[in-house]
Protein backbone atom coordinates (compact mmCIF):
# COMPACT_ATOMS: atom_id res chain seq x y z
CA UNK A 1 0.00 0.00 0.00
CA UNK A 2 1.05 3.55 -0.51
CA UNK A 3 -0.38 7.03 -0.42
CA UNK A 4 0.88 7.73 -3.93
CA UNK A 5 -1.36 10.20 -5.77
CA UNK A 6 -3.24 11.12 -2.58
CA UNK A 7 -3.42 14.79 -1.62
CA UNK A 8 -3.33 15.65 2.07
CA UNK A 9 -3.71 18.98 3.88
CA UNK A 10 -2.12 19.32 7.31
CA UNK A 11 -3.89 22.18 9.05
CA UNK A 12 -3.33 24.01 12.32
CA UNK A 13 -6.56 25.53 13.59
CA UNK A 14 -6.79 27.17 16.99
CA UNK A 15 -4.38 29.35 18.85
CA UNK A 16 -1.48 27.16 19.86
CA UNK A 17 1.83 28.06 18.26
CA UNK A 18 3.56 24.70 18.03
CA UNK A 19 3.85 22.88 14.75
CA UNK A 20 6.74 20.48 15.23
CA UNK A 21 4.32 17.55 15.37
CA UNK A 22 2.44 18.75 12.29
CA UNK A 23 5.68 19.01 10.33
CA UNK A 24 6.83 15.55 11.39
CA UNK A 25 3.56 14.09 10.14
CA UNK A 26 3.79 16.06 6.89
CA UNK A 27 7.23 14.60 6.12
CA UNK A 28 6.14 11.06 7.03
CA UNK A 29 3.16 11.35 4.68
CA UNK A 30 5.39 12.62 1.88
CA UNK A 31 7.72 9.67 2.43
CA UNK A 32 4.69 7.40 2.14
CA UNK A 33 4.08 8.88 -1.33
CA UNK A 34 1.46 11.57 -0.65
CA UNK A 35 1.40 15.16 -1.95
CA UNK A 36 1.30 17.20 1.25
CA UNK A 37 0.27 20.81 1.82
CA UNK A 38 0.66 22.59 5.15
CA UNK A 39 -1.45 25.62 6.09
CA UNK A 40 0.79 27.24 8.68
CA UNK A 41 -0.31 28.24 12.18
CA UNK A 42 -3.58 29.59 13.59
CA UNK A 43 -5.99 29.14 10.72
CA UNK A 44 -9.76 29.55 10.89
CA UNK A 45 -12.07 26.68 9.99
CA UNK A 46 -13.39 28.67 7.03
CA UNK A 47 -9.87 29.14 5.74
CA UNK A 48 -8.97 25.47 6.17
CA UNK A 49 -12.10 24.36 4.30
CA UNK A 50 -11.40 26.75 1.45
CA UNK A 51 -7.82 25.53 1.07
CA UNK A 52 -8.97 21.90 1.24
CA UNK A 53 -11.45 22.54 -1.58
CA UNK A 54 -9.14 24.66 -3.78
CA UNK A 55 -6.41 22.06 -3.40
CA UNK A 56 -8.89 19.19 -3.78
CA UNK A 57 -7.34 17.14 -1.01
CA UNK A 58 -8.49 13.64 -0.06
CA UNK A 59 -7.73 14.19 3.60
CA UNK A 60 -7.51 17.07 6.08
CA UNK A 61 -5.38 16.36 9.13
CA UNK A 62 -6.23 18.81 11.93
CA UNK A 63 -3.36 19.17 14.36
CA UNK A 64 -4.57 20.61 17.66
CA UNK A 65 -2.95 21.22 21.00
CA UNK A 66 -5.20 23.99 22.25
CA UNK A 67 -8.07 22.11 23.89
CA UNK A 68 -10.90 23.57 21.82
CA UNK A 69 -10.89 20.61 19.45
CA UNK A 70 -14.61 19.81 19.66
CA UNK A 71 -15.69 23.24 18.41
CA UNK A 72 -12.92 23.45 15.80
CA UNK A 73 -13.80 20.07 14.34
CA UNK A 74 -17.52 20.73 14.05
CA UNK A 75 -16.81 24.16 12.52
CA UNK A 76 -14.52 22.63 9.92
CA UNK A 77 -17.09 19.96 9.04
CA UNK A 78 -19.78 22.62 8.63
CA UNK A 79 -17.55 24.78 6.43
CA UNK A 80 -16.74 21.82 4.18
CA UNK A 81 -20.47 21.17 3.78
CA UNK A 82 -20.88 24.66 2.35
CA UNK A 83 -18.59 23.65 -0.49
CA UNK A 84 -20.41 20.38 -0.99
CA UNK A 85 -17.21 18.72 0.14
CA UNK A 86 -18.28 16.47 2.98
CA UNK A 87 -16.52 13.57 1.30
CA UNK A 88 -13.13 15.02 2.27
CA UNK A 89 -11.98 12.87 5.19
CA UNK A 90 -10.95 14.45 8.47
CA UNK A 91 -8.36 13.09 10.86
CA UNK A 92 -7.40 14.70 14.14
CA UNK A 93 -4.04 14.62 15.89
CA UNK A 94 -2.48 16.25 18.93
CA UNK A 95 -3.40 16.29 22.60
CA UNK A 96 -6.91 14.87 22.62
CA UNK A 97 -8.16 13.49 25.94
CA UNK A 98 -9.35 9.88 25.87
CA UNK A 99 -12.87 10.95 26.87
CA UNK A 100 -13.36 13.15 23.79
CA UNK A 101 -12.34 10.63 21.16
CA UNK A 102 -15.66 8.88 20.79
CA UNK A 103 -17.45 12.22 20.44
CA UNK A 104 -15.04 13.29 17.67
CA UNK A 105 -15.67 10.07 15.77
CA UNK A 106 -19.39 10.60 16.33
CA UNK A 107 -19.07 14.11 14.84
CA UNK A 108 -17.62 12.64 11.63
CA UNK A 109 -13.87 12.36 12.19
CA UNK A 110 -12.29 9.26 10.60
CA UNK A 111 -9.55 8.78 13.18
CA UNK A 112 -7.87 10.36 16.18
CA UNK A 113 -4.09 10.12 16.53
CA UNK A 114 -2.15 10.86 19.69
CA UNK A 115 1.48 11.91 19.95
CA UNK A 116 2.57 8.52 21.29
CA UNK A 117 1.25 6.64 18.24
CA UNK A 118 3.94 5.27 15.90
CA UNK A 119 4.00 7.10 12.56
CA UNK A 120 3.60 3.82 10.65
CA UNK A 121 0.28 3.24 12.42
CA UNK A 122 -0.91 6.72 11.50
CA UNK A 123 -0.02 6.17 7.86
CA UNK A 124 -1.57 2.72 7.79
CA UNK A 125 -4.82 4.08 9.25
CA UNK A 126 -5.00 6.80 6.58
CA UNK A 127 -4.20 4.32 3.80
CA UNK A 128 -6.95 2.02 5.05
CA UNK A 129 -9.50 4.83 5.13
CA UNK A 130 -8.62 5.91 1.58
CA UNK A 131 -8.53 2.48 -0.03
CA UNK B 1 -20.70 37.32 -3.47
CA UNK B 2 -17.51 37.95 -5.42
CA UNK B 3 -15.07 35.42 -6.78
CA UNK B 4 -15.86 31.83 -7.70
CA UNK B 5 -18.97 30.32 -6.12
CA UNK B 6 -18.24 27.58 -3.58
CA UNK B 7 -19.41 24.83 -5.92
CA UNK B 8 -17.36 26.14 -8.81
CA UNK B 9 -14.28 26.06 -6.62
CA UNK B 10 -15.05 22.46 -5.81
CA UNK B 11 -15.57 21.60 -9.48
CA UNK B 12 -12.38 23.36 -10.60
CA UNK B 13 -10.36 21.69 -7.85
CA UNK B 14 -11.58 18.25 -8.88
CA UNK B 15 -11.09 18.80 -12.57
CA UNK B 16 -7.48 19.86 -11.97
CA UNK B 17 -6.73 16.76 -9.91
CA UNK B 18 -8.16 14.50 -12.58
CA UNK B 19 -6.14 16.18 -15.30
CA UNK B 20 -2.94 16.41 -13.28
CA UNK B 21 -3.05 12.65 -12.75
CA UNK B 22 -4.23 11.72 -16.25
CA UNK B 23 -2.17 9.24 -18.27
CA UNK B 24 -1.23 10.09 -21.83
CA UNK B 25 -4.24 8.16 -23.14
CA UNK B 26 -6.61 9.94 -20.73
CA UNK B 27 -5.12 13.29 -21.57
CA UNK B 28 -5.66 12.68 -25.29
CA UNK B 29 -9.21 11.53 -24.70
CA UNK B 30 -9.85 14.71 -22.77
CA UNK B 31 -8.32 16.90 -25.47
CA UNK B 32 -11.09 15.87 -27.85
CA UNK B 33 -13.73 17.54 -25.65
CA UNK B 34 -11.73 20.45 -24.36
CA UNK B 35 -12.67 24.04 -25.26
CA UNK B 36 -10.35 25.91 -27.61
CA UNK B 37 -7.70 27.86 -25.72
CA UNK B 38 -8.95 31.44 -25.84
CA UNK B 39 -5.70 33.35 -25.19
CA UNK B 40 -7.82 35.89 -23.32
CA UNK B 41 -6.21 35.01 -20.01
CA UNK B 42 -2.70 36.38 -19.57
CA UNK B 43 -0.21 33.71 -18.48
CA UNK B 44 2.72 34.99 -16.47
CA UNK B 45 5.46 32.48 -15.65
CA UNK B 46 8.11 32.68 -12.92
CA UNK B 47 11.27 30.67 -13.03
CA UNK B 48 14.52 30.69 -11.07
CA UNK B 49 16.40 28.44 -8.66
CA UNK B 50 14.66 26.95 -5.62
CA UNK B 51 14.90 29.43 -2.76
CA UNK B 52 15.26 32.45 -5.05
CA UNK B 53 12.06 33.85 -3.55
CA UNK B 54 9.58 33.12 -6.34
CA UNK B 55 6.63 32.18 -4.12
CA UNK B 56 7.14 35.16 -1.81
CA UNK B 57 7.36 37.47 -4.81
CA UNK B 58 4.30 36.00 -6.53
CA UNK B 59 2.29 36.47 -3.36
CA UNK B 60 3.16 40.17 -3.12
CA UNK B 61 2.70 40.73 -6.82
CA UNK B 62 -0.65 38.92 -6.91
CA UNK B 63 -2.09 41.54 -4.60
CA UNK B 64 -1.29 44.26 -7.15
CA UNK B 65 -2.41 42.22 -10.17
CA UNK B 66 -5.65 41.36 -8.38
CA UNK B 67 -6.38 44.98 -7.50
CA UNK B 68 -6.36 45.75 -11.24
CA UNK B 69 -8.58 42.87 -12.37
CA UNK B 70 -10.82 42.01 -9.45
CA UNK B 71 -13.96 42.58 -11.53
CA UNK B 72 -12.62 40.83 -14.61
CA UNK B 73 -12.31 37.33 -13.24
CA UNK B 74 -9.46 37.71 -10.78
CA UNK B 75 -6.19 35.80 -10.58
CA UNK B 76 -5.23 32.14 -10.33
CA UNK B 77 -1.84 30.93 -9.12
CA UNK B 78 -0.46 27.51 -10.02
CA UNK B 79 2.60 26.62 -7.94
CA UNK B 80 4.62 23.56 -8.92
CA UNK B 81 6.92 21.75 -6.48
CA UNK B 82 9.11 18.72 -7.15
CA UNK B 83 7.96 15.14 -6.72
CA UNK B 84 10.50 12.98 -4.91
CA UNK B 85 11.83 10.42 -7.39
CA UNK B 86 12.37 8.00 -4.49
CA UNK B 87 8.96 8.00 -2.81
CA UNK B 88 6.68 9.66 -5.37
CA UNK B 89 5.57 12.07 -2.65
CA UNK B 90 6.00 15.81 -2.31
CA UNK B 91 5.74 18.73 0.05
CA UNK B 92 3.84 21.42 -1.84
CA UNK B 93 5.36 24.44 -0.11
CA UNK B 94 4.59 27.38 -2.39
CA UNK B 95 1.22 28.14 -0.82
CA UNK B 96 2.57 28.73 2.65
CA UNK B 97 4.47 31.78 1.35
CA UNK B 98 1.19 33.12 -0.02
CA UNK B 99 -0.57 33.26 3.30
CA UNK B 100 -1.06 37.01 3.28
CA UNK B 101 -3.28 36.96 0.17
CA UNK B 102 -4.89 33.56 0.48
CA UNK B 103 -8.15 34.95 1.88
CA UNK B 104 -8.90 37.04 -1.22
CA UNK B 105 -12.14 35.74 -2.73
CA UNK B 106 -11.12 36.50 -6.34
CA UNK B 107 -7.92 34.53 -5.98
CA UNK B 108 -7.49 30.81 -6.59
CA UNK B 109 -4.28 29.11 -5.47
CA UNK B 110 -3.49 25.59 -6.51
CA UNK B 111 -0.37 23.56 -5.64
CA UNK B 112 0.84 20.91 -8.07
CA UNK B 113 3.45 18.18 -7.91
CA UNK B 114 5.79 17.87 -10.88
CA UNK B 115 5.08 14.09 -11.07
CA UNK B 116 6.97 12.58 -14.00
CA UNK B 117 7.92 15.92 -15.59
CA UNK B 118 11.52 16.91 -15.23
CA UNK B 119 11.32 20.15 -17.18
CA UNK B 120 10.30 22.27 -14.19
CA UNK B 121 6.59 22.00 -15.00
CA UNK B 122 3.99 19.34 -14.16
CA UNK B 123 2.38 16.54 -16.19
CA UNK B 124 -0.36 17.89 -18.47
CA UNK B 125 0.42 21.46 -17.48
CA UNK B 126 -1.02 22.92 -20.69
CA UNK B 127 -4.32 21.14 -20.04
CA UNK B 128 -4.30 22.47 -16.49
CA UNK B 129 -3.76 26.02 -17.73
CA UNK B 130 -6.59 25.82 -20.26
CA UNK B 131 -8.91 24.41 -17.60
CA UNK B 132 -8.13 27.18 -15.13
CA UNK B 133 -8.62 29.71 -17.91
CA UNK B 134 -12.03 28.26 -18.76
CA UNK B 135 -13.18 29.44 -15.30
CA UNK B 136 -12.72 33.02 -16.46
CA UNK B 137 -9.63 34.22 -14.59
CA UNK B 138 -8.07 37.33 -16.07
CA UNK B 139 -4.52 36.22 -15.27
CA UNK B 140 -2.71 33.05 -14.31
CA UNK B 141 0.61 33.17 -12.46
CA UNK B 142 2.63 29.97 -12.91
CA UNK B 143 5.58 29.08 -10.67
CA UNK B 144 8.02 26.42 -11.91
CA UNK B 145 10.19 24.07 -9.91
CA UNK B 146 13.09 26.09 -11.26
CA UNK B 147 15.73 23.50 -12.01
CA UNK B 148 18.07 23.03 -14.92
CA UNK B 149 16.37 23.49 -18.24
CA UNK B 150 13.07 24.68 -16.81
CA UNK B 151 13.25 27.83 -18.90
CA UNK B 152 12.57 26.22 -22.25
CA UNK B 153 9.41 24.41 -21.23
CA UNK B 154 7.86 27.36 -19.46
CA UNK B 155 8.90 29.76 -22.24
CA UNK B 156 6.55 27.96 -24.57
CA UNK B 157 3.73 27.76 -22.04
CA UNK B 158 3.33 31.40 -20.96
CA UNK B 159 2.95 34.90 -22.42
CA UNK B 160 5.35 36.73 -20.11
CA UNK B 161 8.30 35.00 -18.46
CA UNK B 162 9.90 36.46 -15.34
CA UNK B 163 13.29 35.09 -14.27
CA UNK B 164 13.95 35.47 -10.54
CA UNK B 165 17.63 35.59 -9.56
CA UNK B 166 19.39 36.08 -6.23
CA UNK B 167 22.33 38.41 -5.64
CA UNK B 168 25.63 36.69 -6.44
CA UNK B 169 23.87 34.14 -8.62
CA UNK B 170 27.20 33.45 -10.30
CA UNK B 171 26.08 30.26 -12.04
CA UNK B 172 23.03 31.88 -13.56
CA UNK B 173 25.09 34.81 -14.80
CA UNK B 174 27.64 32.49 -16.39
CA UNK B 175 24.81 30.61 -18.03
CA UNK B 176 23.34 33.83 -19.36
CA UNK B 177 26.69 34.89 -20.78
CA UNK B 178 26.80 31.68 -22.75
CA UNK B 179 23.34 32.41 -24.07
CA UNK B 180 21.31 29.58 -22.57
CA UNK B 181 19.25 31.67 -20.19
CA UNK B 182 18.32 34.53 -22.45
CA UNK B 183 14.72 33.53 -22.67
CA UNK B 184 13.03 35.70 -20.10
CA UNK B 185 11.06 38.89 -20.78
CA UNK B 186 11.81 40.41 -17.38
CA UNK B 187 14.70 39.77 -14.97
CA UNK B 188 14.30 40.26 -11.24
CA UNK B 189 17.25 40.53 -8.90
CA UNK B 190 15.40 39.44 -5.80
CA UNK B 191 16.49 39.85 -2.16
CA UNK B 192 18.03 43.18 -3.12
CA UNK B 193 18.45 43.79 0.60
CA UNK B 194 21.35 41.32 0.52
CA UNK B 195 24.90 42.35 -0.47
CA UNK B 196 25.86 41.91 -4.11
CA UNK B 197 22.49 42.83 -5.61
CA UNK B 198 23.72 45.98 -7.40
CA UNK B 199 26.63 44.15 -8.95
CA UNK B 200 24.48 41.24 -10.14
CA UNK B 201 21.92 43.66 -11.56
CA UNK B 202 24.50 45.57 -13.56
CA UNK B 203 26.07 42.35 -14.89
CA UNK B 204 22.71 41.15 -16.10
CA UNK B 205 21.88 44.54 -17.59
CA UNK B 206 25.14 44.30 -19.50
CA UNK B 207 24.13 40.96 -20.97
CA UNK B 208 20.55 41.95 -21.74
CA UNK B 209 21.60 45.16 -23.46
CA UNK B 210 23.61 43.20 -26.00
CA UNK B 211 20.57 41.14 -26.92
CA UNK B 212 19.16 41.54 -30.44
CA UNK B 213 15.59 40.79 -29.36
CA UNK B 214 12.89 43.34 -30.23
CA UNK B 215 11.70 43.49 -26.63
CA UNK B 216 14.29 45.06 -24.32
CA UNK B 217 14.04 42.97 -21.13
CA UNK B 218 14.10 45.16 -18.01
CA UNK B 219 16.23 44.17 -15.00
CA UNK B 220 14.49 45.05 -11.74
CA UNK B 221 15.86 44.95 -8.20
CA UNK B 222 13.31 43.89 -5.61
CA UNK B 223 13.32 43.10 -1.94
CA UNK B 224 10.69 41.86 0.41
CA UNK B 225 11.44 44.82 2.70
CA UNK B 226 10.70 47.58 0.18
CA UNK B 227 7.79 48.21 -2.15
CA UNK B 228 9.35 50.18 -5.00
CA UNK B 229 10.80 47.36 -7.11
CA UNK B 230 7.54 45.47 -6.85
CA UNK B 231 5.56 48.31 -8.45
CA UNK B 232 8.13 48.41 -11.27
CA UNK B 233 7.71 44.70 -11.86
CA UNK B 234 3.93 45.09 -11.89
CA UNK B 235 4.09 47.74 -14.60
CA UNK B 236 6.80 45.92 -16.56
CA UNK B 237 4.50 42.88 -16.78
CA UNK B 238 1.59 45.00 -17.99
CA UNK B 239 3.85 46.68 -20.54
CA UNK B 240 5.16 43.39 -21.83
CA UNK B 241 1.66 41.93 -22.16
CA UNK B 242 0.55 45.01 -24.10
CA UNK B 243 3.67 44.97 -26.29
CA UNK B 244 3.13 41.32 -27.02
CA UNK B 245 -0.54 41.72 -27.87
CA UNK B 246 0.59 44.12 -30.57
CA UNK B 247 3.63 42.29 -31.88
CA UNK B 248 3.10 38.62 -31.62
CA UNK B 249 1.68 36.25 -34.11
CA UNK B 250 -1.04 34.38 -32.23
CA UNK B 251 -1.04 31.35 -34.50
CA UNK B 252 2.73 31.04 -34.18
CA UNK B 253 2.36 31.10 -30.38
CA UNK B 254 -0.26 28.36 -30.50
CA UNK B 255 2.03 26.35 -32.78
CA UNK B 256 4.89 26.57 -30.32
CA UNK B 257 2.59 25.50 -27.51
CA UNK B 258 1.43 22.56 -29.51
CA UNK B 259 5.01 21.64 -30.31
CA UNK B 260 5.80 21.47 -26.58
CA UNK B 261 2.53 19.67 -25.86
CA UNK B 262 2.98 16.92 -28.44
CA UNK B 263 6.61 16.45 -27.56
CA UNK B 264 5.95 16.11 -23.83
CA UNK B 265 3.12 13.62 -24.44
CA UNK B 266 5.40 11.43 -26.53
CA UNK B 267 8.24 11.56 -24.02
CA UNK B 268 5.83 10.62 -21.27
CA UNK B 269 4.24 7.86 -23.34
CA UNK B 270 7.65 6.26 -23.85
CA UNK B 271 8.26 6.46 -20.09
CA UNK B 272 4.86 4.83 -19.45
CA UNK B 273 5.69 1.98 -21.84
CA UNK B 274 9.05 1.39 -20.19
CA UNK B 275 7.47 1.49 -16.73
CA UNK B 276 4.85 -1.08 -17.66
CA UNK B 277 7.15 -3.31 -19.68
CA UNK B 278 10.68 -3.21 -18.34
CA UNK B 279 11.41 -6.26 -20.49
CA UNK B 280 11.59 -3.88 -23.44
CA UNK B 281 15.10 -3.15 -22.19
CA UNK B 282 16.13 -6.82 -22.01
CA UNK B 283 17.37 -6.87 -25.57
CA UNK B 284 20.81 -7.56 -26.96
CA UNK B 285 21.23 -4.13 -28.47
CA UNK B 286 19.99 -0.60 -28.20
CA UNK B 287 18.51 -0.50 -31.68
CA UNK B 288 16.32 -3.48 -30.87
CA UNK B 289 14.83 -1.80 -27.75
CA UNK B 290 14.30 1.33 -29.78
CA UNK B 291 12.53 -0.56 -32.57
CA UNK B 292 10.25 -2.37 -30.13
CA UNK B 293 9.22 0.90 -28.51
CA UNK B 294 8.51 2.39 -31.92
CA UNK B 295 6.33 -0.58 -32.73
CA UNK B 296 4.27 -0.05 -29.58
CA UNK B 297 3.97 3.63 -30.41
CA UNK B 298 2.79 2.67 -33.89
CA UNK B 299 -0.03 0.62 -32.43
CA UNK B 300 -0.97 3.65 -30.31
CA UNK B 301 -0.92 5.68 -33.48
CA UNK B 302 -3.55 3.49 -35.14
CA UNK B 303 -5.81 4.23 -32.23
CA UNK B 304 -5.32 8.02 -32.31
CA UNK B 305 -5.09 8.81 -35.99
CA UNK B 306 -8.84 8.42 -36.36
CA UNK B 307 -9.58 11.02 -33.70
CA UNK B 308 -10.72 14.47 -34.68
CA UNK B 309 -8.17 17.24 -34.83
CA UNK B 310 -8.64 19.66 -31.95
CA UNK B 311 -7.77 23.29 -31.44
CA UNK B 312 -4.17 22.74 -30.32
N1 LIG C 1 16.55 38.51 2.53
C1 LIG C 1 15.46 38.21 1.77
N2 LIG C 1 14.92 36.98 1.82
C2 LIG C 1 13.83 36.70 1.06
C3 LIG C 1 13.26 37.69 0.20
N3 LIG C 1 12.20 37.10 -0.46
C4 LIG C 1 12.14 35.83 -0.02
N4 LIG C 1 13.11 35.58 0.90
C5 LIG C 1 13.35 34.29 1.61
O1 LIG C 1 13.84 33.31 0.70
C6 LIG C 1 13.40 32.00 1.08
C7 LIG C 1 12.79 31.27 -0.09
O2 LIG C 1 11.60 31.93 -0.52
P1 LIG C 1 10.52 31.26 -1.47
O3 LIG C 1 9.57 32.34 -1.85
O4 LIG C 1 9.96 30.03 -0.86
O5 LIG C 1 11.45 30.84 -2.72
P2 LIG C 1 11.10 29.89 -3.98
O6 LIG C 1 11.66 28.54 -3.66
O7 LIG C 1 11.84 30.53 -5.13
O8 LIG C 1 9.62 29.90 -4.17
C8 LIG C 1 12.43 32.21 2.23
O9 LIG C 1 13.10 31.94 3.44
C9 LIG C 1 12.06 33.68 2.13
O10 LIG C 1 11.72 34.24 3.38
C10 LIG C 1 13.85 39.02 0.19
O11 LIG C 1 13.44 39.94 -0.52
N5 LIG C 1 14.95 39.21 0.98
MG1 LIG D 1 8.28 28.28 -4.33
Amino acid sequence: MSLKGKRILIAKPGLDGHDVGAKVIALALRDAGADVIYTGLRKSSAYIAKVAVDEDVDVVGLSMLSGSHMALVSDTIRCLEEYDASDIKIFVGGTIPEKDRAALIEAGVCGVFTADMPLEDVIRAIERELS
Amino acid sequence: MSGLAPRSRRALGRELTRLAQASVAESLAHSAQRPEPSMETARIGFTGAPGAGKSTLISRLARLRLAACRDQGGVAILGIDPTSPLTGGSILGDRIRMDAIANEPELYIRSLASRSSNDGLADNVLDLLVTVESYGFREVLLETVGVGQAEHAIRHSVDTLVMVLQPNAGDAIQAMKSGVLELADIYVINKADLPGAKKSASEIRGIVQRSQAAWRAPVIEISQQHGEGLAKLDSAISEHLAWQAEHRNASETLRRRRHYHVQSLIVRRVAELLDHRPQLLDTTNLAESYAEILQLLASDAKRYSRQEETGW
